[in-house]
């Protein structure tokens, strides 16, 4: 193959994502409506972090961190420690931690391309001395996952999903 | 007792936490600042006071793809959370009637999320939260144990806030700081207590539990809109802490409305209730709390949480000054009781009268004379005493200070074996109206005991005067034949600003009772009032001299009588008019004519006359002035005649009674007061005002009468109407 159509292809595509920025959705992704209720836990709010995990059991992207105080990063701690040294920005999808009997409502962004495909949700939770729970809940990244009620384990009581009605 | 033991739990209970004290007060005023700026932001809709949800919601629905929650804050802030056109996460503030965006939240910044944690614990985690909250607990008992330690000072609930006697710098203001900061500390101690308690599950039940909704009954007919809903119709915005909307359209999803004082469900399809659940009392407190505490939702009560804060500051440090200043008197003996020949015994309840004891005890031990310098309550048998010094302060309403309590036991049951000479001083101020009442407690159970001779008589010393206590020292030296120069010590000059005065006029006397008038003008403008004192310098030394000012024609006027050989009325009398002296005027704010006063009843004598005449002079408005005054004889008042005349007719004094105690029917002032004594009880009914002026003797005749007239016809202690201001006295 010549260099030509594959700078040509490029082009197409870097257009393609500089206009589709306007309506602000990465081409191939799908938007869900999440929702996370807490059980009635006694003590401080919860920090719960989203996280997409690869087939190898591996962090592969933050999907999400309710919490906003850095301070308590470290007591999410696989995920912090996953996280490493190299720290994504993750301001635009952080939101406010959540307290027991409280929900939060929140929007993840999901690859369309990693449905179904032997991913996993991991929700992680964690409450300042309390216990720590790795999986709070973790979910495969089905199509029949993400329309069902899902109980979790710790802090959280159950998470649904529903598509956005938007798009 | 009581008084010491409010007063060491004070101490200790400060000891033990002023450290973290220190930490929650500075880390306290800077989070004041948070609600502060939060407020000035400009996220605050207008005239939403009467909008309700079924007005607001349909606008807002309306503006965004969709809702997931709204909330409103302490501050009336308007949140969204939802989801934008593009089916982005969005949060925003709005305003409520018309859904346009108002701002972005920003998250806690990091500086003040430091610092709340800080301040909750320490960054200790659950035993920080604990030693926190036991700190505030601590400030709360800090604050009682401070609050009985006022109202004693004070010598009763009623005088709670009346004028608190100036010692120093530190204890002055940390009694006047502590009484005005009180209901905000106690709001502070009292709110972080509850807050650490419910904090740790202390309080009952203190977390809302969700309802359970019984979805198999839920109705979705018949279907209504949102804005029809009778609970959105009737809920007001301002009630509201937040909504959260249906998840989906499904009506197994409903509505969560969680309003100040209970949670609702509602379905989203009909508006039915579904479950209301009032808040438990826990809850509402601790929300009650969070807003006292933090001041969040009110910026002058923010304000005022960190001028508190900033007080308890001031009180660790003025505290532990007072205490500082008290260890350091502490008596540090050289001999032992038993074989010292001079005994000095101490009776303080703040530790100042120990300094004028040390000074003694100095000065003896210098001379090499065996002394022994010890608290009242230690008094014992004492088997080498020659001389017994007993110099004490008064507490209470006359009561022995917490040092002395048991005197009086121990003098009866220890008798001295020889035989030996006692005196006796006492420290007090005039503010008080038993002045030095243990002092002559002492003095009288020490002349009922057979091995006690006085040796000098009983001496009182007024707030602290030097030259009141140096005269005793002279008396009791001459007396014990030892040389104790105390004035050397205690006399220095201070050094203050001088003014510089005029002579304009001075009417020299050839009375016998030697009163003369002596006038003076300010070379600058300066505020001074009738009531003041003038400070003047006769030899140019430490020696000072007070005489009360009467302002006339903007002069100072001093009414004086000579004094053979007297320091500072022979200077007066020596003045001629154009000569200028250095002197100094004091000002005495607790003696200048009542305002708003409907009659001001004047007692005087002698001199004591001298603030009167400057004051009905200047009595533009016409309050109506009854002057009393006693005079020796009908001479003594000729050089006032013309002015009261003059005043009388022009309406500035509406009567005059004079007294003449060594003429006609040889009367004192209180014999005129004892004639209008009906007149008097009306004024002091009707909210006028008593001013006295002039020497003790008189003061105290003139209290004795005033005090068993209220008594016997007003029901009141003369002291209430001191206490308001009623009853104003300056008298030497």
């Amino acid at each position: 193959m010549s260099r030509l159509p594959k700078i040509g292809l490029l082009l197409l595509a870097l257009i393609y994502v500089g206009t589709s920025a306007s309506i602000a959705q990465q081409p191939g992704t799908s938007q869900y409506k999440c929702m996370i209720q807490m059980t009635n836990y006694m003590g401080e709010k919860a920090y719960v972090v989203v996280s997409l995990i690869n087939s190898k059991g591996a962090y592969e992207k933050t999907l999400y961190v309710l919490g906003s105080d850095k301070k308590w990063y470290p007591d999410v701690k696989e995920w912090h420690k996953a996280l490493g040294r190299k720290k994504p920005n993750i301001s635009a999808i952080t939101g406010a931690s959540v307290a027991g009997g409280d929900r939060s409502v929140t929007v993840l962004e999901i690859d369309n391309a990693k449905i179904n495909k032997e991913y996993k949700l991991r929700f992680e939770s964690a409450v300042e001395d309390k216990p720590y729970y790795v999986k709070d809940l973790e979910i495969p990244l089905t199509t029949e996952a993400l329309s069902a009620k899902n109980e979790g384990t710790g802090y959280i009581r159950y998470v649904r999903f529903s598509p956005t009605t938007s798009n | 007792m009581t008084i010491s033991v409010w007063r060491y739990s004070h101490l200790a209970l400060a000891v033990s936490s002023f450290l973290l004290l220190t930490l929650a007060s500075v880390t306290g005023i800077i989070l004041a600042f948070e609600p502060v700026s939060q407020k000035l932001q400009p996220y605050r809709a207008d005239n939403v006071g009467q909008l309700t949800l079924a007005q607001t919601l349909p606008v807002l629905k309306k503006g965004y793809e969709e809702l997931t929650e709204l909330s409103v804050d302490a501050n009336q802030f308007v949140q969204l959370r939802g989801t934008d056109a593009n089916g982005k996460n969005l949060t925003a503030y709005v305003d409520p009637r018309t859904g346009s965006i108002l701002g972005t939240p920003t998250p806690q910044s990091e500086f003040f999320q430091w610092v709340t944690a800080l301040h909750r614990s320490l960054f200790l985690h659950e035993a920080g939260r604990f030693f926190v909250g036991l700190t505030a607990f601590l400030l709360l008992l800090i604050t009682v144990s401070g609050t009985m330690l006022i109202i004693q000072r004070q010598r009763g609930v009623k005088r709670f806030f009346t004028r608190i006697v100036r010692d120093n710098f530190a204890q002055y203001y940390h009694v006047v700081l502590g009484r005005l900061s009180l209901i905000p500390i106690i709001v502070i101690a009292l709110s972080g207590t509850y807050l650490s308690l419910a904090r740790f599950n202390l309080v009952g039940e203190a977390t809302i539990v969700s309802p359970t909704i019984d979805l198999d009954a839920l109705q979705s007919k018949p279907e209504r809109k949102p804005a029809d809903f009778a609970v959105f119709q009737n809920t007001r915005l301002v009630d509201v802490q937040s909504i959260e909307f249906p998840f989906s359209d499904d009506v197994e999803d409903y509505y969560t409305l969680k309003l100040k004082d209970r949670e609702l469900t509602i379905n989203q399809l009909t508006g039915e209730i579904l479950s209301e659940k009032p808040y438990p009392t826990a809850v509402l407190l601790t929300s009650l709390s969070l807003d006292l505490h933090t001041g969040r939702g009110s910026l002058i009560w923010a304000l005022i949480l960190a001028v508190a804060s900033g007080n308890i500051l001031f009180f660790i440090y003025s505290g532990f000054a007072i205490t500082w200043k008290r260890l350091a008197n502490r008596a540090k003996n050289k001999y032992t009781a038993t074989e010292s020949r001079f005994i000095i015994l101490v009776g303080s309840e703040n530790g100042s009268t120990f300094r004028f004891a040390q000074l003694v005890h100095q000065h003896l031990l210098k001379q090499g004379k065996k002394a022994y310098l010890t608290d009242l309550n230690n008094y014992g048998v004492f088997p080498e005493a020659e001389h017994l010094l007993v110099l004490t302060a008064t507490y209470g309403l006359g009561e022995a200070p917490t040092n002395a309590r048991r005197f009086a036991a121990l003098v009866e049951k220890y008798p001295q074996p020889q035989s030996v000479r006692y005196s006796v001083v006492g420290f007090g101020s005039h503010a008080y109206p038993d002045f030095c009442q243990f002092a002559f407690d002492v003095n009288q159970l020490l002349a009922k005991q057979a091995w006690a001779a006085p040796l000098v008589d009983i001496h009182t010393v007024n707030d602290r005067s030097p030259e009141e206590f140096s005269l005793w020292a002279d008396a009791w030296s001459q007396q014990a034949n030892l040389p104790i120069p105390i004035s050397a010590d205690l006399l220095q000059a201070p050094k203050r600003r001088f003014d510089k005065l005029t002579v304009t006029g001075n009417t020299r006397t050839a009375l016998p009772d030697g009163t003369f008038l002596i006038r003076m003008r300010g070379s600058r403008r300066r505020n001074v009032a009738s009531g003041d004192w003038l400070a003047i310098y006769p030899a140019n030394d430490h020696r000072e001299r007070l005489y009360s000012i009467g302002v006339l024609e903007n002069e100072l006027q001093l009414s004086v009588r000579l004094h053979p050989g007297g320091l500072g009325s022979g200077f007066l009398h020596e003045l001629t008019p154009g000569e200028a002296i250095r002197a100094r005027i004091v000002s005495n704010a607790s003696f200048h004519f009542p305002k708003k006063a409907p009659v001001v009843i004047m007692i005087a004598n002698g001199t004591g006359i001298a603030p009167f005449l400057g004051m009905i002079s200047q009595n533009r408005q016409q309050t109506p002035c009854h002057l009393y005054c006693g005079f020796r004889q009908r001479t003594s008042l000729a050089m006032y005649g013309d002015f009261l005349e003059e005043s009388r007719a022009a309406k500035k004094l509406t009567n005059l009674h004079i007294a003449y105690s060594r003429e006609g029917d040889k009367q004192y002032v209180s014999d005129l007061l004892i004639r209008d004594a009906d007149f008097i009880t009306n004024v002091l009914m009707m909210n006028g005002v008593v001013m006295i002026c002039g020497s003790l003797a008189m003061q105290k005749d003139v209290l004795d009468i005033l005090d068993s007239l209220c008594q016997n016809k007003l029901g009141n202690a003369v002291s209430y109407y001191q206490a308001h201001g009623q009853l104003l006295m300056d008298c030497y």
